[in-house]
């Protein structure tokens, strides 16, 4: 064949200038006594909506883990106005669904659709939210389903390991202890009153209405009144960080998984929460360690030793707590290998910090991504979330670009050495006991327990 | 009612070496996706070298004569760009969306590996990545319950020697038995210009893509025979069902029901997409209506209908649900076959334009962002042969009728073509 040398460009083309980036203009008012936060994405045809609301797992009590999700499944169940199906078609006709998600701060209720039916939109959302049936024996129904589909789901490899992981960094008697979504026993144990307690408690109140479209064809007003109509109560504080130790001494806990071909990993160990100064300096410390894909932890056990088909690092925050995390499967027999080769990237990323080129990767990749991935209507109106959620200013995407670019390579390494414990990682490995068992014990990376149940 | 499923600019040209150079030019934001589709799948792989078409896409990152080994990955991340590919049956994509100012050094690394791989391709490389991709295949389809659904459905619906027969992931045998030679002729044979749709959507202009096109792609020499993927088109319809019973250790039962279509593309399809959306699409459809809320005999959250968009031969149709504790797989059958058949028999205007209403939603959620756009310009300009087809898309959705949707089921849905896949768990306990 012919030689491929002068049909090539040997060499890189240089950057070309770069356009500013922004990010679109925020739009806060007050209307029914709710706060409308928006953001004008003009020439979009589809808009988003998004009613957030305080009732995040972290408001649940412990024992019911899960709570939140049975509700969310139960505001579908139809309104005091139409039953399920009426309400299903009434929604879909417009084209839309409700997505309904939650997390450890939030509860958000949201539809994205074209942006002349949005008002009608935001009527059905605001009707199922703040009206909903919540008929007792359809609350008893999606209870049971929702505890068929998490034993469905933790029939994966994954949940259980991160199970043990939470309950070994945080205690299995504390919220943050405890699977984000419940499990099936915690789902099991909602009763009724717990789900209409819950909702009275937490979605009538008035939350923040999130309106991302072409503002120019967008009332907000006219949605604010709608989302806030018949809410009422102020925003709770979400309390204080929680102090949680680090271990003093790594441990691993076995998770058994009979006839897995691969260990499913959970490397972690606690971490500061969101709002915590160092934010940004972790960030970059994590994705020099495991984020790209160039990054130590893949680099090492992908694409060196081929024992993966993939392995990520990250800090992971919430407004009460956080942790470092490492998340991997590998193949069974290199099970060993792969802890010792990741405990090493993670010692060596605390001790010796992160060189200037794998930083400079990691900058720039947090700070483009800023502009590749905030592009749709429904991307903008996770990163408003963001805002209320941790009380950030409108500019505050502008200004961590800036700062992911500004860092530099002596306060990453510092935030590494300060946030990084490898000598206090609780290593959770779900894999076939009978085949990894002795060669965990042997490696000497920590006492080995059983994972319970 | 849009006049036209796609209202950006598309301009297009063709090198002299047969590269068809794609162009959709959106100012709002600095940011610039690029798509390269290459008409090569897993359909092209003959017996004994399953899995290869995809063992491929990943040696296209480790490197080329101008790209060392990693340099790839760290230099479209260390633009801020995101990055990836995926290979079908179909063919394979490589993609990445970076800010605007890194066009250049996007299209010279794709030129780089599309013109100079096989040089920088070591054995070295080839076990690492035969390995990552083993790994995948134990991650994605063999430690997860049912995750080999996919691979078992395929031989049910296509025979031996059809390019649809085999699983894109290919066999850990035929993995194994890779050798270098092998992949540096598939590289020679199918990665040339002319075998390939480059796509740029975002902020970049027509002229300037075409320029940088001309530079960097322009002296890549065109590959004068390649050999077409064996011919899927016709499947000979056996006349009676088939199906298969996986007792596995899975949590509760599932059903596939299966059947072949029209190919991606066409009115057929496009019927085959509204008919998926309205038997299995959110709440209101009928599979959810009747299996889930009405008869209780499916899980919620476990029903769905949907096309598998393949363009070569008669696409799946795939209509699923898991059982509800107590049901039976026999008895979640006998709904699922009662919904399908059932659509024979007519549908609802309503029903029809809660199907399209959602389509409608959905298909512009894909455009909302610059990289849902390169990639239906790439794929409407691989497979149809000219990207503005994708402005058909919506309007073919639209202009649907409840008649060609009955007409549809009665002739492609019929039980003697139905391939059925059933999933049971080892221990029967679990219905309790």
């Amino acid at each position: 064949m012919t030689e491929p040398g002068p049909i090539l460009i040997t060499e890189r083309p240089p950057t070309g200038t770069a356009r500013p980036y922004t990010f679109p203009r925020v739009v806060r008012k007050t209307v029914a006594g709710g706060n409308v936060v928006a953001a004008h994405l003009p020439g979009h045809n589809l808009a988003v909506a998004v009613l957030l609301l305080d009732g995040g797992a972290g408001r649940e009590p412990v024992g019911r883990e899960g709570l939140s999700g049975v509700l969310a499944k139960a505001l579908e169940e139809g309104t005091t106005r139409r039953d399920s199906t009426a309400y299903a078609l009434a929604l879909e006709g417009l084209g839309t669904e409700l997505s309904i998600a939650s997390d450890w701060d939030a509860f958000q209720v949201s539809v994205q659709v074209q942006v002349d039916r949005l008002p009608a939109a935001v009527e059905l959302l605001a009707e199922a939210v703040r009206t909903p049936r919540l008929d007792p024996a359809d609350i008893t129904r999606v209870r049971d389903d929702e505890v068929t589909a998490l034993r469905m789901y933790w029939a994966n490899p994954g949940p259980r390991a991160d199970a043990a992981l939470r309950a070994d960094l945080f205690g299995a008697d504390q919220r943050p202890g405890r699977p984000m979504d419940g499990d099936p026993e915690s789902v099991a144990a909602v009763t009724v009153d717990d789900v209409t307690s819950f909702h009275a408690d937490w979605l009538t109140r008035l939350g923040t209405l999130l309106v991302v479209g072409d503002l120019d064809r967008i009332d907000l007003d006219e949605l604010g009144t709608t989302a806030f109509a018949g809410a009422s109560g102020a925003a709770e504080p979400p309390g204080p960080p929680l102090d949680v130790p680090v271990r003093t001494e790594r441990r691993i806990i076995l998770v058994d998984r009979p006839g897995s071909v691969q260990s499913t990993l959970r490397l972690g160990h606690p971490a500061p929460h969101r709002a915590h100064p160092d934010y940004v300096p972790m960030t970059l410390a994590a994705t020099v360690l495991g984020g790209a894909f160039t990054s130590r932890l893949n680099h090492l056990i992908r694409e060196v030793r081929g024992y993966t088909y993939g392995i990520r690092s990250e800090f992971g925050h919430s407004r009460r707590f956080g942790r470092f995390v490492v998340s991997s499967g590998v193949q069974t027999a290199v099970t060993a290998p792969a802890l010792v080769d990741a405990i090493g990237e993670i010692t060596r990323t605390r001790d010796a910090g992160v060189t200037e080129s794998e930083l400079a990767v990691a900058r720039a990749w947090r700070a483009g991504q800023l502009s590749v991935e905030l592009q749709t209507p429904r991307a903008i109106a996770s990163a408003l979330a963001t805002l209320v959620v941790h009380d950030l200013p409108d500019d505050y995407h502008a200004t961590l670009r800036e700062r992911l670019l500004s860092t530099d390579e002596p306060t990453v390494s510092a935030a590494a050495a300060t946030h990084l414990h490898p000598q206090g990682l609780t290593l959770v490995i779900e894999g076939d006991a009978a085949l990894i068992r002795d060669e965990l014990v042997a490696s000497g990376l920590g006492e080995l327990v059983d994972a319970a149940g | 009612m849009p006049e036209t499923g796609y209202p950006w600019p598309i301009e297009t040209t063709r090198l002299d070496n047969g590269l068809r150079v794609v162009v959709s030019e959106d100012r709002s934001a600095p940011v610039v996706a690029v798509n390269l589709w290459y008409d090569v799948g897993s359909r092209h792989e003959p017996d004994g070298q399953t899995g290869f078409a995809h063992l491929f896409e990943h040696l296209m990152f480790e490197g080329s004569v101008n790209v060392a080994k990693t340099e790839h990955m760290k230099l479209v991340q260390g633009s801020g760009g995101s990055l990836n590919a995926t290979t079908n049956p179909d063919r394979t994509n490589y993609f990445e969306t970076l800010p605007s100012e890194h066009l250049a050094l996007a299209l010279w690394l794709e030129a780089d590996r599309m013109g100079g791989l096989v040089p920088a391709l070591t054995q070295e490389t080839l076990d690492n990545q035969r390995e990552v991709v083993k790994n995948e295949r134990r991650q994605r389809y063999e430690n997860v319950p049912y995750g080999d659904a996919w691979l078992r459905l395929l031989p049910l619906l296509y025979p031996p020697g059809h390019p649809y027969h085999h699983a894109t992931i290919g066999s850990m045998a035929d993995l194994n038995a890779a050798d270098l030679a092998t992949f540096q002729a598939f590289h020679t044979t199918y990665y040339a210009p002319n075998n390939a749709v480059l796509t740029v959507a975002g902020d970049a202009s027509a002229d300037e893509v075409f320029a940088l096109a001309e530079r960097y792609f322009g002296k890549l020499v065109p590959q004068p025979d390649i050999p077409p993927a064996p011919d899927g088109r016709v499947v000979p319809a056996t006349g009676s069902p088939v199906r298969e019973t996986v007792t596995a250790d899975v949590p509760a039962p599932r059903v596939y029901l299966t059947h072949r279509t029209h190919p991606f593309g066409g009115p057929g399809y496009d019927t085959l997409t509204v008919l998926a959306t309205l038997l299995g699409s959110g709440r209101g459809s009928r599979l959810y209506q009747r299996l889930a809320d009405g008869a209780r005999l499916a899980q919620p959250d476990s029903v769905g209908a949907f096309g598998v968009d393949l363009a070569y031969a008669p696409a799946p149709l795939i209509v699923t649900a898991t059982a509800r504790d107590g049901v039976t797989a026999e008895q979640l059958e006998a709904g699922l076959v009662e919904v399908l058949d059932g659509l024979a028999d007519g549908v609802t205007g309503a029903e029809l334009d809660r199907a399209k209403a959602l389509l409608t939603t959905g298909w512009w959620r894909q455009l909302a962002s610059v990289d849902g756009r390169a990639d239906i310009l790439g794929r409407h300009a691989t497979q149809l042969g000219d990207p503005a087809r994708a402005a058909d898309r919506l309007p073919g959705w639209l202009a649907v009728t409840a008649e060609q949707v009955t007409a549809l089921a009665a002739e492609l849905l019929r039980p003697e073509d139905r391939a059925t896949l059933t999933y049971l768990p080892e221990t029967q306990e679990e219905a309790s």
